[in-house]
């Protein structure tokens, strides 16, 4: 029997097909779709998948599946969007259990009926919860709300051998055990596949205000950067924007809460920045990520405007236009590029860009690129402590089952 | 060998303590070497391995030996153990049971053959002033012989004051002008000797506050340093005799200036609970007792209090914080001398390390304990240091100098004193300045 | 070494002293003054804040150093003889309980603050110092390390990494793994990782995350890289009496429904307050059936207004006092209380057992409600404290062993209020951890299928099953242990991994 035909057997209502040419992960081709209705049903895939010797990848909505490393294999898509419920609110707790091919916009439409969010931006239109934990991609919010791994209280995983395991709980004060739910964070589904998630939430704000300034260069940045950062306004972003290498920073910081109190905030923020603008508007291009091809680039906080500087001398001397936009508050930003940069050119200015990022502390990783140009490149860098994740990968998928060469060190 | 049958530390009492841990930041000797057995929480636990059958010589000793006894556990501790009972207990025990090698014996016997007899310190202080004056106390300091002494003794040195003129007391001191009371006012040992100036200054302080001020002459030591090392006969005989001595002088309360004898005064009760004799009179007298500031504060000051426009520090001396809970009084005093400007210290609650004899008895964490309180003390910047103990004082300011600075330190009496009389606080040239000599602005 | 056996894990092959020869290695390796070796001197160190499980180990070394750390930990893996760390000793679960044939860590004398890096915002500490000390270390800069739990004077940084520890403001602030950025530990095999740094998103697997919480049992942590958090422009706290829990509980589910998020919600119940007075003399409204604590930080014009809303809601609950705390020294006052509550209760009760679980917020009454009737029927006294803003309980199981049958019947309470906790969806523990405590109720939380999954996590680190064995997962041997305080032969002993003095 083939593969298609003992899935169908297996899981009559997974609705297994043929894969399409757009069913291609990054590039590669996988043998067959399967669309399973709940945990049960993607743990008996793996099963199978497993029993056959097939890779698996998973998929929400497909918005990040060319990041990172390109898969080697990638035979089995397990295609989330049909578990796409929240499961459990429970709003007087502050705490909502939903299915990993929720999306985002469609949990918050839900959650907002009790004037809660989760508050994880959606970076890219049409995530599903799974990507974002997978990713662990993370907004402007991130500053004040914590990034995801901080919001995830527990998760269901199936691992590559069937087996379904939860860690956490529906509590958010919990030490009960090992908190595997930072594992699977941010493992790109490398160590199973997440297939509920059980989050914190906050109260949804009344109001914002997006106070903005210009800043020349990194120089004039950094002071007010540093004054934003020391000031006492519990501001829930302070992001960057630079459209062009060497042009001006525009610098926003964001506040929300009670209307009064909101209009104090912005107005102690506003003296800080100087010349400012102060709106309800959120500014263009708020969290959302420059690209196509994005990279990834962290360092300390006091080395941001450092960072900044550096995207700009690198893009003069390799001769690039990178828009950089991201988390000055918390050191994480992107850098754009153009989709038809050369791959050579690529190499050169993240390899320049990656060890000036180590020495101020941080890491530069590519995000999303072309996959011929990705073949050409060091996706991830060098990765402290990558012998102890080999470890832990050996114990989780020895078989090296799920999307095998995605991420760091080849795993 | 465990315990004897003679007041061995209570099971009760060590069954109190829940192992939370919240003594060992206040516990001077943890802070230093992060050990648990040099912890109260690691002592009590030593305690009760010998009501198990551990070995009192050896491990116990030498841990229980290291206590400073400065009872900040006391105050860290939120179930109340009695920690100040066990460790009077046990080293009770340890004094009467374990024989200590031949130089701490010896060392220990030439400091209660001394400190505790006014006339043997008088000697003492005699020979002091000759090296003084000879020049031989200055070779005795250079690097090169200091390091050649025993520790204890190149610490007796470093510790010991420049010797100064003897201010004796009369035996009875009037009040200045109304009489609020009368009170007895111990004169202390080693302080009568080296720092007779402090008690002059405390008889006068007392006297303008209103109060007849009474000083046995046949007044000895109290026995605090005795009791503290557990050396229990000797500390009743000289309870007794300070009760006695009291007694017989008339007075009711008994004023102290020194906080290590303060707090063994006022735990007489508890020490001559075996005398039948004593027992009661023990208690009454503990109860009578009172630390200067505290005796100040409680009266309500009377005399004017005169500007000191200068900056100090105040140290909490272990005995009278700890021991005595007595923080605020003291602080009240100086609070009220216009002009003087009171700064706290980090760390206040860690000991300075003089304990008592600690400093001579184990010499190197008392050292370290002592350069610690100096750092915090210099750090405050504050132009005199105020104290209500001379021992701390003598801890602290050598180890000032140690360091190479130099700070002016003064006992809490002395410096209101000062402000009482319009003179120079000592070691400074401070005067305070009476408010009625203030040239007024003109047209007021 | 290789642990064919699942069941021998942690238990040495052979009892016949490897620790002995390990001793004079260790001599040569980190000097002799760093062993203890004296027995009553490590008979100090057989338990930690929790003082019903006492195991003294065969050795210990005092580290004052990342090597010392690592000489140790390769030559404990070299000779198979397990090995657990501690910090101060204060933890409640059990978890720095040594090995009998093992060597103990005592990482105390390690606590140094490395670096102060203010502008970035981060700290680097040596897992050794005591949490409160990083704020004071930061607090002249307008900053503070957020964590706070109660016993922060004296617990150390490496032992709130092990627990993941919360503290009163967690409810807002999140726990130790929401401010821990790096980490350097000495794997199991005797490796030096760093894993993380002062950056975020360091790439790979978010091992920082996964260490956190694991109770010791995937290293030892040597250097602790952390986040220190803006002190807020204003603080206020308020203390309001009640009649009785529900009306407490209704204030609480009142302010929470405002979408406001206090930084602490405290609840003590009257029996708490008691104690409390005794132990602190707190000065508490007299008469009450329970008060809350609400204290709320942010810029002043939000906490101007949330604190009007709570006052508004405490009273339209019930309240017949409230104090707002007008000045640092007020505020030390109103936490005293709640901050001693658990030392406090030794003095109206000679024993108590103090149990730690979670129920999502919103079942906190009926949970009460049914511990109130079990320890009714079982006539044992429970005073009740507990964080209301995130349902973590510590119910203050009070007893005395003397009496005849007292102790069973205070275990067995304390057992089920755990399961209670669960069956309400909780977890069974919140701040404390499982350590050697909680390890039989790991089951009753979590599948086997659950427990070999975290398993798969522990065989990466540690293979070898020698780092704190015994700690946090059932073993075989260990099932049949009862939680709370021991009777009769310790399973540790019954297994021989343990030597009872």
């Amino acid at each position: 029997m083939d593969l298609l035909d003992e899935l169908t057997r297996v899981c009559p209502d997974a609705s297994a097909r043929e894969a399409r040419p757009d069913d291609a992960v990054d590039g590669v081709t996988p043998e067959v779709v399967v669309l399973p209705r709940g945990t049960e049903e993607v743990a008996a895939v793996a099963r199978l998948a497993a029993s056959r010797g097939r890779t698996v990848v998973a998929r929400g909505a497909g918005t990040k599946l060319d990041w990172a490393g390109t898969p080697s294999s990638a035979e089995v898509v397990i295609d989330l969007s049909r578990m796409d419920a929240v499961l459990e609110h429970a709003s007087g707790d502050l705490v909502a259990r939903v299915q990993a091919g929720a999306r985002l916009a469609a949990i918050d439409r839900q959650l907002a009926e009790a004037r809660q969010w989760l508050p994880v931006d959606e970076v890219v239109p049409g995530s599903t919860i799974g990507g974002v934990v997978a990713t662990g991609i993370c907004g402007p919010s991130r500053y004040l709300h914590g990034a995801v791994r901080d919001l995830v209280i527990g998760v269901t995983v199936v691992r590559a051998d069937g087996v379904v395991a939860r860690s956490g709980s529906k509590v958010v004060k919990n030490v009960a055990g090992y908190d595997l739910a930072k594992l699977f964070t941010g493992s790109y589904g490398t160590l199973g596949i997440v297939t509920e998630a059980i989050f914190r939430l906050r109260p949804s704000p009344e109001h914002r205000r997006y106070v903005t300034a210009t800043c020349t260069d990194e120089a004039a940045l950094a002071p007010v950067l540093a004054d934003v950062l020391h000031a006492q306004q519990a501001a829930t972003a302070i992001e960057v924007d630079r459209r062009s290498p060497a042009g001006p920073i525009a610098l926003a910081v964001l506040v929300e809460g009670r209307a009064g109190p909101v209009e104090v905030r912005a107005r102690a923020i506003a003296e800080l920045l100087g010349a400012s603008d102060d709106s309800e508007e959120r500014p263009a291009g708020w969290g959302t990520l420059p690209g196509p091809v994005t990279l990834k680039v962290t360092a300390e906080l006091t080395s941001v405007p450092a960072l900044l500087g550096l995207v700009r001398r690198l893009a003069g001397e390799h001769r690039l236009l990178p828009v950089v936009r991201g988390s000055a508050g918390v050191g994480v930003l992107f850098v754009g590029l153009a989709a038809d940069i050369a791959p050579r050119v690529l190499a050169a200015f993240l390899g320049d860009l990656r060890v000036r990022c180590q020495s101020l502390g941080g890491s530069a990783i590519v995000l999303r690129a072309p996959a011929a140009t990705k073949g050409a490149l060091d996706v991830w860098g060098p990765v402290p402590g990558l012998e102890l994740m080999r470890r832990v990968k050996q114990q989780f998928d020895p078989e090296r089952r799920l999307a095998p060469g995605r991420f760091v060190g080849g795993i | 060998m465990g315990f004897d049958d003679h007041h061995p530390p209570r099971r009760e009492l060590i069954d109190d303590c829940v192992h939370c841990g919240f003594c060992l930041p206040a516990c001077p000797t943890y802070a230093l070497g992060g050990e648990e057995a040099d912890s109260p929480r690691g002592r009590i636990h030593l305690m009760a391995q010998v009501l198990d059958g551990a070995s009192l010589p050896g491990s116990v000793t030498t841990h229980v030996d290291r206590c400073l006894s400065c009872m900040g556990c006391l105050t860290a501790c939120p179930s109340g153990v009695r920690y100040d009972e066990l460790v009077e207990a046990t080293r009770a025990q340890i004094e009467r049971q374990v024989r200590r090698p031949v130089r701490e014996r010896v060392v220990r016997a030439l400091i209660f053959g001394l400190f505790p007899h006014p006339r043997r310190l008088r000697v003492a202080r005699a020979m002091l002033a000759a090296a003084e004056a000879t020049g031989l106390r200055s070779l005795l300091r250079r690097d090169a012989v200091a390091a050649r002494l025993p520790p204890f003794a190149r610490a007796m040195e470093s510790i010991a004051p420049p010797v100064s003129r003897i201010e004796r007391l009369p035996r009875r001191i009037p009040a200045d002008g109304e009489r609020r009371g009368t009170v007895g006012m111990l004169t202390g040992c080693v302080q009568n000797v080296f720092f007779s100036s402090v008690n002059a200054a405390t008889a006068r302080l007392l006297a303008a506050e209103g109060f007849e001020v009474v000083v046995p002459a046949a007044q000895g030591c109290c026995g605090a340093l005795s009791g503290h090392v557990g050396r229990e006969e000797e500390a009743i005989r000289y309870a007794k005799s300070t009760i006695d001595t009291f007694e017989a002088s008339g007075v009711t309360v008994i004023v102290v200036n020194a906080a290590g004898c303060g707090s063994a005064m006022k735990e007489y009760g508890r020490l001559l609970r075996d005398e039948l004799a004593y027992a009661h009179r023990a208690s009454q007298f503990s109860a009578n007792t009172r630390d200067l500031s505290e005796f100040l504060v409680e009266m309500g000051p009377r005399a004017q209090r005169n500007p000191l426009h200068t900056t100090a520090v105040y140290q909490d001396a272990c005995h009278l914080a700890h021991a005595q809970r007595i923080r605020s009084q003291p602080r009240a005093l100086l609070a009220a001398i216009p002009g003087l400007e009171v700064r706290e210290i980090a760390e206040a609650e860690l000991c300075c390390g003089s304990a008592g004899v600690y400093n001579l008895l184990q010499p190197e964490a008392a050292r370290e304990l002592g350069d610690r309180k100096a750092a915090n003390v210099l750090a405050a910047d504050a132009e005199l240091l105020v104290t209500a103990n001379l021992g701390c004082l003598m801890q602290i300011r050598a180890a000032v100098k140690r360091s190479g600075r130099s700070i002016t330190a003064v006992h809490i009496a002395e410096i209101l004193d000062a402000s009482l009389q319009g003179v120079p606080v000592p070691g400074t040239a401070r005067t305070a300045v009476p408010v009625a000599e203030i040239p007024r602005p003109q047209g007021v | 070494m290789t642990p064919a056996d699942p069941d021998a894990r942690g238990v040495p092959d052979a009892p016949g002293d490897p620790v002995a020869g390990l001793a004079e290695r260790l001599a040569l390796l980190v000097g002799a003054d760093r062993l203890v070796t004296d027995p009553v001197e490590l008979a100090a160190y057989e338990c930690d804040g929790l003082t019903h499980y006492r195991v003294v180990p065969a050795l210990a070394v005092l580290a004052r150093s990342r090597d010392d750390v690592r000489a140790v930990v390769a030559a404990c893996a070299s000779a198979g003889v397990p090995f657990v760390a501690r910090g101060a000793g204060t933890g409640l679960s059990g978890g720095a309980v040594p090995h009998a044939t093992g060597v103990l860590l005592v990482m105390a004398k390690m606590r140094a603050i490395l670096e102060l890096d203010i502008a970035s915002q981060r700290a680097v500490l040596e897992p050794g110092v005591a949490n409160l000390d990083v704020t004071r270390a930061v607090a002249p800069y307008g900053y503070y390390y957020a964590p706070d739990p109660s016993s922060q004077q004296v617990c150390s940084i490496g032992g709130n990494v092990a627990e993941n520890s919360g503290g009163a403001h967690c409810l807002k602030y999140g726990f130790t793994t929401n401010h821990v950025t790096g980490l350097e530990v000495v794997t199991p095999d005797g490796e030096v990782v760093e894993l993380g740094s002062k950056a975020a998103d360091p790439p790979g697997y978010d091992l920082t995350g996964a260490f956190v919480g694991s109770e010791g049992t995937l290293g030892v942590v040597t250097k602790v890289t952390v986040r220190l958090v803006r002190a807020p422009q204003s603080v206020q706290t308020i203390l309001a009496g009640f009649g009785d829990i529900d009306a407490a509980g209704a204030a609480v589910s009142a302010i929470i429904a405002t979408g406001m998020v206090p930084a602490a919600i405290e609840m003590m119940d009257a029996l708490a307050i008691t104690a409390a007075e005794a132990a602190v003399g707190c000065n508490y409204p007299e008469g009450a059936g329970a008060v809350l604590i609400v204290e709320l930080d942010g810029p002043a014009a939000d906490v101007a207004h949330g604190l009007e809303e709570v006052e508004r809601h405490c009273i339209e609950s019930g309240a017949f006092e409230i104090r707002r705390a007008a000045d640092d020294a007020e505020r030390s006052r109103i936490w005293v209380g709640r901050k001693s509550a658990f030392a406090a209760v030794g003095r109206i009760s000679p024993d108590y057992i103090v149990q730690d679980g979670v129920v999502p917020r919103t079942a906190l009454e009926e949970v009460l409600r049914d511990i109130e009737v079990l320890a009714t029927e079982k006539g044992i006294r429970v005073a009740n404290v507990f964080h209301a803003g995130d349902g973590n309980l510590h119910p203050l199981v009070l007893f005395d062993a003397g009496v005849e049958g007292e102790l069973a019947r205070a275990e067995e309470v304390s057992a089920r209020i755990l399961d209670i906790c669960l069956a309400h969806g909780g977890s069974i523990t919140g701040e404390h951890g499982v350590g050697l405590d909680k390890v039989k109720a790991m089951s009753k939380m979590f599948g086997e299928d659950d427990l070999a999954t975290m398993l798969l996590l522990r065989d990466a680190f540690d293979p070898g099953g020698l780092c704190n064995p015994g700690k946090l997962f059932p073993t075989p041997r260990l099932c049949g242990e009862a939680p709370g305080r021991r009777s009769g032969v310790h399973p540790l002993v019954e297994s021989g991994v343990a030597d009872l003095f």
